[in-house]
């Protein structure tokens, strides 16, 4: 059924388009500006550009636009081909090879109508007429990206795989406004254009933008390396505890799900997800020795354990993140009745980062294998948070949290941990707290009483 | 801040050259000044556009390359400004014009962030000065009257060429003055100073000055229209570099702040890794090294410590000198695959894997192993001998490190030291 709806779709689309192509070809004269012009297509095709991040498009808009107020719609129409024929890679099925094209020429008919409807000049004209001009290409870019998105729409929606609404508000609408910002461009290319450069006008207007898309690269890679270097730099301190061995990033991990789920912004999101890897940065400044220790910990070693939090931020301080990151890694032990360290925060002072650290932080260490106690079950563990969800933790995130984990699960800790040791008692990890009551911590391993 | 930044900003307050460049500039934007305002200027709107976005562009500057500050959107202005023609110009401004209006609007621009306590350097913004000066000479010396955008490109052409002319010309000048400031400041060989300059400017520079071109080509056919039109690829420059130069600096004190850990795990001394650091870019500048291969280096020798993390509790004022020559060497081992293991740091783990071997045994027979590894080795050798004053004599420890030269260490390196400590280079 749905096969059959979008054969005949397409083939409308195809028709359509056809049709429209024919009566263009009528409208235009084959020379050497048809050449040219074809050729500027094939540049914008081809230019693939980061509008914004996690959204690359092609630049055939900006040169469509251009086309417009050199030549008039009907070029348009006539070239619009030539952007898809740029972006011909690898071999897909028949009905994307009729539709593509297709839904391309359509696109470029609706903004072309839209230009043509606000009275945009052409050629020369253009050069004596530039507010409407550049009216005309903004109504000509809108109506190119409505007939686009429109189209789109269309078709994902009798496919039915991806919803539309999704695919409007994530991929459509954030492009929406650069690419109108682009269309500027679009007309200062027609501009120097008619202005005698001819074709090569694309040099003035591809030159910066080459430039601008290294920067974007460089800035994507410089991200991506920061990234890689603290992941391994985490790897290093967890070396000193077999046990913590990917703690952190389990924890990013965690903190990021739950981060989604309370729809936090994406500068937030990254904040949170670098404040749950850095934040037992500071166990570097505690010494191996007690870490390692097994039995029970005297009060000066706690002592030592519980300065790894402010370590932390000594560690990380210089680093620009949002402050939000830096006081998560300092409150990441407190309790949310006031007995954790080191300030003794209690309720909705604790910083809101180090609230959810501390949950992640908790169901991550009581899911992982200590050296006196195996592994607890996802189950469990969550069963264990929800019965101490007013002592120790924020009740809200807390439910936030099961809910995050019940529907979407958690990828249990690394398989390659090491066997709890059967000779150790009572060696209690910083982390795992007084909770349940099978726990093998005592409430003054967590805090102070 | 951490000591290199210091070292950035500390640095110019002894220039020479400096101080002759921001008289230069003054004097080249008095001077005009003077001419113009006895000529009276002429088209005042174009005046008042000009001036407001090259003000505007000077006031949101930003820092890139961890170097110097860029202003894009400035740049880009002036240099449109500078090649105006007809149509849409009727009367296309004076040299003498030119350069008053950028160095006034230069000034208004800086004249803000001064007040509101930003980072402002009053020596690249005569340096902007002088370029455009150069542009404008250039391109009037090139570019006959009857020259304009009438539509035909036999105009065009020639007008865009003049335009690329005029623009190199400013980039050239703009690069000699940088490479040589480079020399003065870190002491780099010129020729490698040009060459690191002038790749900047293939890229940067050739960016801001496309962008003067297209708005000065734009405002010459259609007037003052081009400027909210040219406003949008110069807002994206401007904003993909801020984005660059904000990540590339967070990476850096990332690194930093990392190298910083063997300092609160004790197994180095408060300040030890900066210190080999900057001591080892002062040998890494002296031997004119490529700014890839800078910032490995940097990044080396604050990391070449980190092995020791994996190793068992320090010793008490465990200096890594103290121990013996097979456990250093393991701790660099397990440094760089540490280091390796972040996938984008591969060329320092290598410098690190090496910082530990002698010459004779190392790169002497070994062409693989990089000068950096002999470069690291030898600044890991002088900190701990000088330390923070309070070690030896700078002379002292030059003369033990002297006694191991071609066995201990590379005789390169130790020459290049030679001169660094000879300029005085104090930690």
């Amino acid at each position: 059924m749905r096969a059959s709806l979008l054969r005949v779709t397409v083939a409308v689309v195809a028709v359509s388009a056809l049709a429209v192509l024919v009566v263009s070809l009528t409208k235009i004269t084959f020379g050497l500006t048809a050449l040219a012009l074809s050729l500027l297509m094939l540049l914008g095709g081809a230019l693939r550009f980061k509008v914004l991040p996690n959204h690359p498009a092609a630049l055939d808009s900006v040169a469509l636009v251009a086309v417009f107020v050199i030549a008039g719609p009907w070029y348009a129409v006539a070239v619009a081909v030539f952007g898809y024929l740029a972006q011909l890679r690898q071999p897909s099925p028949l009905v994307k090879r009729i539709f593509n094209p297709s839904y391309r020429v359509l696109a470029a008919a609706g903004g072309g109508a839209a230009y043509a409807l606000l009275g945009g000049p052409v050629g020369a004209e253009a050069l004596h007429h530039i507010p409407t001009t550049v009216l005309a290409a903004v109504a000509g870019t809108i109506g190119h990206q409505l007939t686009n998105a429109l189209l789109l729409g269309l078709i994902l929606w009798i496919e039915g795989q991806v919803p539309v609404v999704d695919f409007l508000r994530s991929v459509i609408g954030p492009t929406f406004l650069p690419m109108l910002g682009y269309s500027a461009l679009g007309v200062l290319l027609a501009v120097t254009w008619i202005g005698g450069l001819g074709i090569a006008a694309c040099l003035l207007v591809v030159g910066p933008l080459l430039v601008v898309r290294w920067a974007l690269s460089q800035y994507q890679a410089e991200r991506a390396a920061q990234a890689a270097t603290m992941r391994a730099f985490i790897q290093v301190i967890e070396t000193k505890d077999l046990y913590t061995r990917g703690h952190s990033e389990r924890v990013s991990t965690g903190v990021g799900m739950l981060g989604r789920q309370l729809g936090l912004s994406e500068d937030r999101q990254n904040a949170l997800e670098h404040a749950g890897l850095l934040h037992d940065v500071g166990k570097v400044g505690v010494p191996t020795s007690i870490i390692r220790k097994p039995g029970k910990l005297d009060d000066a070693e706690m002592d030592a354990i519980r300065l790894h939090p402010a370590r932390g931020v000594e560690l990380i301080g210089n680093i620009p993140f949002l402050e939000e990151v830096k006081s998560a890694v300092l409150h990441h032990h407190e309790k949310y009745d006031g007995t954790g360290y080191p300030a003794g925060l209690s309720g909705t002072h604790i910083p809101y980062f180090a609230r959810i650290i501390g949950i992640v932080d908790a169901f991550d260490c009581l899911t992982s294998t200590r050296s006196y106690r195996p592994a607890r079950s996802v189950e469990e563990t969550l069963a264990i948070l929800v019965q101490d969800k007013t002592t120790h933790f924020d009740p809200e995130l807390v439910d936030a949290f099961v809910a995050v984990i019940q529907t979407q699960g958690w990828s249990a800790a690394a398989a390659d941990q090491p066997a709890p040791d059967e000779s150790v008692q009572v060696s209690i990890d910083h982390d795992d707290l007084s909770l349940g009551t099978g726990g093998g911590a005592s409430g003054s391993a967590a805090g102070p009483a | 801040m951490t000591q290199a930044q210091e070292f950035e900003t500390l640095e110019p307050r002894r220039l020479g050259s400096g101080v002759v460049l921001v008289v230069a500039g003054g004097a080249v934007g008095l001077v005009a000044l003077i001419v113009s305002a006895r000529q009276g200027l002429t088209g005042w709107p174009f005046v008042i556009v000009f001036g407001l976005l090259i003000a505007v562009g000077e006031m949101v500057q930003f820092r890139v390359d961890s170097s110097r500050n860029r202003a894009p959107i400035a740049t880009s202005a002036s240099l449109a400004y500078v090649m105006l023609r007809g149509p849409a110009v009727a009367i296309p401004p004076e040299v003498a014009q030119i350069v008053a209006v950028a160095g006034l609007a230069t000034l208004a621009g800086i004249f803000p962030r001064a007040i509101a306590g930003l980072p402002w350097d009053l020596v690249i913004s005569s340096r902007r000065v002088l370029s455009v000066a150069i542009a404008a000479v250039t391109f009037t010396l090139v570019t006959p009257d009857s020259l304009y955008w009438n539509g035909s490109w036999t105009h065009a052409v020639p007008l865009t060429g003049a335009m690329l002319l005029a623009v190199l010309s400013a980039g050239v000048t703009d690069a000699l003055v940088g490479a040589g400031q480079d020399t003065e400041r870190f002491n780099r060989p010129f020729p490698a100073a040009l060459r690191d300059e002038l790749a900047v400017m293939g890229r940067i520079g050739l960016a801001m000055g496309i962008s003067g071109m297209l708005l000065a080509a734009g405002t010459s056919l259609i007037g003052l229209w081009a400027v909210p039109l040219v406003v949008v690829p110069l807002l994206l420059t401007q904003f993909a570099f801020r984005r660059f130069a904000s990540a590339q600096r967070t990476y850096r004190t990332t690194v930093r702040s990392m190298a910083r850990s063997t300092e609160i795990a004790g197994f180095s001394s408060p300040g030890q890794n900066a210190r080999t650091a900057s001591l080892a870019v002062a040998i890494g500048n002296d031997l004119g090294l490529t700014p890839a291969r800078m910032e490995a280096l940097e990044y080396a020798a604050l990391l070449s410590g980190v092995g020791q993390l994996a190793l068992a509790d320090p010793s008490p004022g465990g200096a890594s000198l103290l121990r013996t020559r097979e456990e250093r060497q393991r701790a660099a081992a397990i440094g760089a695959s540490v280091i390796e293991r972040s996938g984008v740091l591969d060329h320092v783990a290598e410098i690190v894997r090496h910082s530990n071997d002698p010459y004779r045994h190392g790169r002497a027979n070994n062409a693989d192993i990089p000068l950096e590894s002999g470069i690291v080795n030898v600044a890991l050798a002088y900190e701990q001998l000088v330390g923070e004053g309070t070690g030896q004599s700078p002379d002292k420890a030059m003369e033990s490190i002297g006694l191991g030269i071609g066995a201990e260490y590379d005789p390169v390196v130790v020459e290049s030291l030679r001169r660094v400590i000879g300029r005085s280079f104090r930690f």
